[in-house]
């Protein structure tokens, strides 16, 4: 032992902290590296808040290795180099697993980050559970064997609309596709003109604009009724889907809108009765869960789990299942271990079952299709309208094919 | 200037032999206290001494910083073979190329027509960079990977630290030697009385286009310095946060004294490194202080440590000692407050602080600020902060006229030496 601190001294220079020795066991360290300040901060804090709460309830059970799970919060200030110094510091403090969700290009950033110090520290390997960063090249060019991506991406939410809404009769023969024009509405462009076949129907045309940049949506309104579609496809988020919805409102459009983040915190309050009869993809329903979930997660934070909480919920506790089958009897804690048994790892939730596909580390998670309804049972943002249940679509019919960029290398 | 010399190599000595004893946290932050302070000083250059207030300074960082991961990215695919440690001569290249185009264009005005020139400059990279994918890898940005070179790994933050460190007192170096030369006098020239450097014979727009070309240089050092360390770079240093951030360092340091850029640079970052740590509400705090200075030292943070140098002989320390303890008193009260107060406020107004009394049907439960429980509605909760407040504004009026009353005594010593020493040459040359 005596020998091995010594060791650990000397390599300081080069690496970190001292690790605990193993007369005390090594707490398990979880990083959250989150935009806590500036705009984005709403989201971030609800990635942070539901990571804590699964965090919580793994502690109340024993926590792992023989202590409870830590949780340190770092401040990205939402942008990419904050991201990098944090990743730094986290590094510093020990961390062994980092959590982020927010935006894809922080994701970019931390995971870059991860393979290279998992290169240059063989045996203090970092992890990363990305919670909501849906680009598709995190899976594909820059996947690597210490990322796992627990949400899902655009063909899977646009395949499950498309089948959804067809078998529902309500998808129509013309589709026309709206989005920002980034890699995030890109990724939706290919995966609705993909999806054309499969649905049957014709793309009439395809819009990219700027994101978040524009105030007044109806030029755009204009030009969708001239191409006189039975459904707009949108990956936008934020105010980009806000005003565009108010805008189609406004100008008495009459089609129905495919969305994949229509339920977003406040979305439903801004956008009234103009949402009504909208469907929207995403990978959780409250309606469809009838455990004590929601409850309890509203006991624990004052709110029913809402947007990109409960898929965070569920990352975590897949964390937590994986978890259970390792154990370092209390000595030092091998992150390559938990990630082997994290490619492993299922979780059964109300909406189905929750697994990790081996070769690019995406989660298999089952979509939910709703549709915006009055008087639900779970009625959102203070108002009469909720999310209705129309399809439950499992994990494996979901998921889309492994992408040929993604060259993984597995650890020994 | 001896004693210059001595402070600047004291501080050099302490840069360079203290980082191995810290952790690897703040072995980073200095790296980007570095970074921070040239491209600071590389701003000022253009605000400081040439007059010309840029708001598009990001767009000359954020070129730098992908010029390098370019270079960096060739090295790694073995497409070159090139020096790790000299790899921000790309940003400095890609910054003065860019910074003449740019410059050419900005410089045909000046005043607020150029900064708003300069503004959609950085805009134009920032709305463009996002679509260009081969060339700023999209919103996710490029990446790669320091390559070893002659038997260094830079692998570690420590090696990292040091070649910020050399190109950053090379640079700010080069910047000084810059003021010493006639083109430097004429920088300074334009900025006082741009008629007459024309009347002189000199062709102002070309003075100014190589000026901002050389700022653009050493900004562009900085990003490629940033790129170096982070391994990656997105369209995200294109944003006015990043321009904004360099003008607040430049005034908060001090835009009229050679170092003050650096000063306020330095200070910020580690301000931003250790309370973005402590408390979420650090951003409020950051534009409190630049505030404060604005209002009450104009000549920044850098401004307050050249006045005192420039009085040094003519300062009678006990008495400024006793001002000074006296305001530190009055700025400790009430900072002590006013941090109680928003401190508490922020937990008392969170969701957190919320589902808390959610739990408890409404019930206002006592929350914890610095290692203590306070009662929400208990009067010996606020009656902390309130008698905080009320010593430091008893005090305020006093530590004020201090204040005055010490630097006074200490300029109207100066004057009187000032003018002993004028009547003593006048004197001589009457003799002679």
């Amino acid at each position: 032992m005596k020998g091995k601190t010594i060791g650990l001294v000397l390599g300081a220079a080069v690496a970190f902290g001292l690790p605990a020795g193993a007369a005390q066991a090594e707490a398990l360290k979880i990083g959250i590296i989150e935009s806590l300040s500036g705009p984005q901060t709403s989201t971030g804090r609800l990635f942070a808040a539901a990571a804590k709460f699964v965090v919580d309830e793994i502690n109340k059970n024993g926590g792992f290795n023989g202590a409870p799970i830590e949780v340190i919060e770092y401040d990205n200030a939402g942008g990419t180099t904050g991201a990098a110094d944090k990743f730094k510091q986290a590094v510093a403090d020990g961390v062994h697993i980092v959590l982020q969700g927010a935006s894809s290009a922080i994701a970019g950033q931390i995971t870059e980050d991860v393979r290279k110090h998992n290169i240059r520290n063989p045996g203090k390997e970092v992890m990363f559970i990305n919670l909501g960063a849906e680009a598709l090249e995190l899976t594909g060019d820059k996947c690597h064997f210490y990322h796992f991506r627990f949400t899902t991406t655009a063909p899977m939410r646009v395949n499950a609309l498309v089948n959804a809404m067809k078998k529902a009769g309500e998808l129509g023969t013309r589709v026309y596709s709206i989005n920002q024009n980034y890699s995030w509405g890109r990724d939706m462009e290919e995966a609705t003109k993909a999806a054309a076949k499969v649905g049957g129907y014709e793309v009439v045309a395809t819009v990219l604009h700027e994101v978040n940049k524009i105030q007044d949506f109806s030029p755009y309104v204009a030009k969708i009724k001239e191409a006189n579609p039975d459904t707009v496809v949108t990956g936008n988020w934020s105010n980009d889907l806000l005003l565009l919805m108010k805008a189609a409102g406004d100008a008495g459009l009459k089609v129905r809108f495919a969305t994949t983040f229509l339920d977003q915190v406040g979305n439903i309050a801004n956008a009234g009765n103009t949402a009504l009869g909208h469907y929207v993809a995403h990978p959780y329903n409250i309606e469809a869960d009838n455990s004590d979930f929601p409850e309890a997660y509203k006991a624990a934070t004052g709110h029913y789990p809402v947007y990109i909480e409960p898929q965070t919920v569920n990352a975590v506790r897949t964390l937590g299942q994986a978890l259970k089958t390792v154990d370092f009897g209390g000595g030092d804690i091998k992150v390559s271990e938990i990630a082997k048994a994290l490619e492993k790892a299922s979780l059964d939730t109300p909406m189905g079952k929750i697994t990790v596909r081996a070769e690019d580390h995406q989660a298999v998670i089952p979509v939910v299709v709703s549709k915006v309804i009055e008087n639900p049972k779970y009625p959102v943002d203070g108002t009469k309208y909720g999310f209705g249940v129309v399809e439950i679509i499992p994990g494996p019919d979901a998921i889309y094919p492994v992408q040929e960029a993604c060259k993984m290398e597995r650890p020994a | 200037m001896l004693a210059r010399i001595a402070l600047i190599a004291g501080l050099l000595i302490v840069l360079i032999a203290v980082p191995p004893f810290l952790g690897i946290g703040w072995q980073n932050a200095l790296t980007n206290m570095l970074i921070a302070s040239l491209f600071a000083m590389a701003f000022n250059l253009l605000v400081g001494q040439a007059g010309l207030l840029s708001f598009g300074h990001a767009a000359f960082f954020g070129v730098g910083a992908f010029a390098t991961l370019h270079l960096m990215g060739a090295i790694e695919d073995r497409i070159i073979a090139f020096p790790t440690p000299l790899l921000p001569l790309a940003g400095a290249v890609a910054g003065i190329l860019v910074g003449a185009f740019a410059g050419y264009f900005a410089t045909m005005r000046s005043g607020v027509y150029f900064a708003l020139v300069t503004l959609a400059i950085a805009e134009l990279f920032h709305s463009l960079a996002p679509h260009w994918d081969g060339l700023f890898g999209g919103e996710a940005g490029l990446s790669s990977m320091r390559m070893p070179w002659a038997g260094l790994t830079f692998g570690s933050p420590l090696q990292v630290y040091y070649l910020a460190l050399g190109w950053t007192v090379v640079s700010i170096f080069l910047l000084w030697a810059y003021t010493r030369t006639a083109f430097g006098r004429l920088t300074l020239a334009l900025r006082d009385n741009e008629q007459r450097v024309r009347f002189m014979g000199y062709n102002a727009h070309t003075t100014k286009v190589i000026i901002f070309s050389i700022s653009a240089m050493f900004s562009g050092i900085a990003g490629a310095l940033l790129a170096v360390s982070n391994e990656t770079a997105n369209y995200s240093l294109f944003s006015t946060h990043v321009s904004a951030q360099v003008v607040l360092h430049t005034f908060v340091g001090g835009s009229t004294v050679f170092f003050g850029p650096a000063i306020g640079a330095s200070i910020f970052t580690l301000f931003a490194f250790y309370i973005s740590e402590v408390t979420r509400t650090w951003l409020l705090y950051q534009g409190l202080i630049f505030v404060l200075v604005m209002l009450y030292a104009p000549q920044g943070i850098g401004g307050l440590v050249q006045t005192h140098i420039q009085h040094w002989s003519k300062i009678s320390w006990p008495e400024l000692g006793r001002a000074y303890a006296v305001a530190a008193a009055v700025a400790v009260c009430l900072t002590s407050a006013l941090v109680f107060v928003v401190e508490s406020f922020a937990i008392i107004f969170s969701p957190e602080y919320a589902a808390v009394r959610g739990r408890l049907d409404g019930a206002w439960p006592p929350f914890k600020l610095f290692g203590l429980e306070w009662e929400v509605f208990s009067p010996f909760t606020w009656i902390i902060p309130l008698g905080l407040l009320a010593v430091g504004l008893l005090l305020l009026p006093t530590a004020r006229r201090m204040l005055r009353e010490t630097w006074n005594h200490i300029l109207e010593r100066a004057e009187a030496a000032r003018i002993a020493k004028s009547e003593i040459q006048l004197a001589g040359a009457v003799e002679s």
